[in-house]
């Protein structure tokens, strides 16, 4: 995430250590999540409490904000708990459900809790899709509904986390 | 932005439902269909023979080196030979219902539906597994 020194003009202060704060934060969402133990019936079920992190950056500092803090966040928690292929996936995840929640948003007509939800399903599409990929069996797509489902109430439940705290955000 | 959940989000909510109950629905029939499943039966190493694991059926297998006559396996009494297996396939599990040996470990090992899992019969030198496609279990690459 090295930026060149030519475009300095786009990274203000504020915004890095904006950026830096809300990273950090996300970070701690997802140790509490990584120390959690339990064992979902289909791997890549996961409730995604970082990802309250993101839907606020999105909403209170818009898109640029939230991108750099959602790669910023997976890469170094790839790096510190959740290994390579965790990495892997939620960088596909997080690809296409920040794609979805900024296309979803700029229509104006979804409310956080809908964008939320929409990322939740988008996020496993994603990793649907790297492991299909890394496999190389598109008979994995038999966890394609439980992923979806899952995918609606994690995003349901991060969406009115994210609602309540913007509402109550004073910044 | 006041609002909570907005008039768009329960159109989502119920297209992703609907999505998601079209794509079980799908998949349920579609993998009903081809259970491809395998039931492997080695005997003395060698593979003797394999059989559907989704037809039940029931099945004698002689233990290699016993005499007997051939092919008629499908008898109810296994007096043909002087070893051997039964080994019965019934609604999708696989189980050794009759043996000649003295252990018994493989009839007592009861029944088995999984690919990978296998039944052994070590004084008859027979081996029963279920061969099948990676959709059974979790593969190594999930952590």
């Amino acid at each position: 995430m090295t930026q060149s020194p030519r475009n300095h003009s786009s990274l203000s202060t504020s915004f890095i250590a904006r950026v830096g704060l809300l990273s950090a934060l996300a970070l701690i969402f997802s140790y509490v999540e990584a120390i959690i133990p339990y064992s979902p019936a289909v791997p890549g079920i996961k409730l995604g409490i970082a990802n309250v992190v993101t839907v606020i950056a999105l909403y209170k500092f818009g898109s640029k904000d939230a991108v750099c803090v959602s790669v910023i966040r997976i890469v170094i928690a790839g790096l510190l708990f959740n290994g390579l292929f965790g990495m892997l996936y939620s960088l596909a995840g997080a690809t296409l459900s920040l794609a979805g929640m900024i296309g979803l948003k700029y229509t104006d007509k979804f409310s956080v809790v809908g964008v939320s939800m929409a990322a939740g399903v988008l996020h496993n599409l994603g990793q649907l899709l790297v492991a299909s990929a890394l496999i190389e069996d598109l008979r994995i797509f038999i966890y394609f509904p439980v992923l979806l489902f899952s995918g609606i109430a994690a995003g349901i439940l991060v969406g009115v986390a994210a609602a309540l705290i913007l509402r109550s955000l004073i910044l | 932005m006041k609002q909570l959940i907005r008039k768009a989000d329960v159109i989502l909510f119920i297209v992703l439902i609907a999505v998601g109950l079209a794509a079980s629905a799908v998949l349920s029939v579609h993998s009903g269909s081809s259970t491809d499943a395998k039931v492997v039966i080695k005997s003395g190493g060698r593979v003797y023979a394999r059989y559907p694991l989704s037809e039940d059926a029931e099945l004698e297998i002689p233990a290699p080196g016993s005499a007997g006559s051939s092919a008629s396996s499908e008898t109810d009494e296994c007096t043909h030979y002087l070893n051997y297996n039964v080994v019965s396939i019934k609604d999708g599990r696989v189980s050794v219902s009759k043996a000649s040996c003295k252990n018994q470990v493989c009839v007592r090992h009861g029944s088995i539906s999984m690919p990978g899992e296998t039944i052994v019969c070590l004084p008859n030198r027979l081996v029963v597994s279920i061969e099948g496609d990676e959709g059974g279990g979790y593969d190594s690459i999930t952590s």
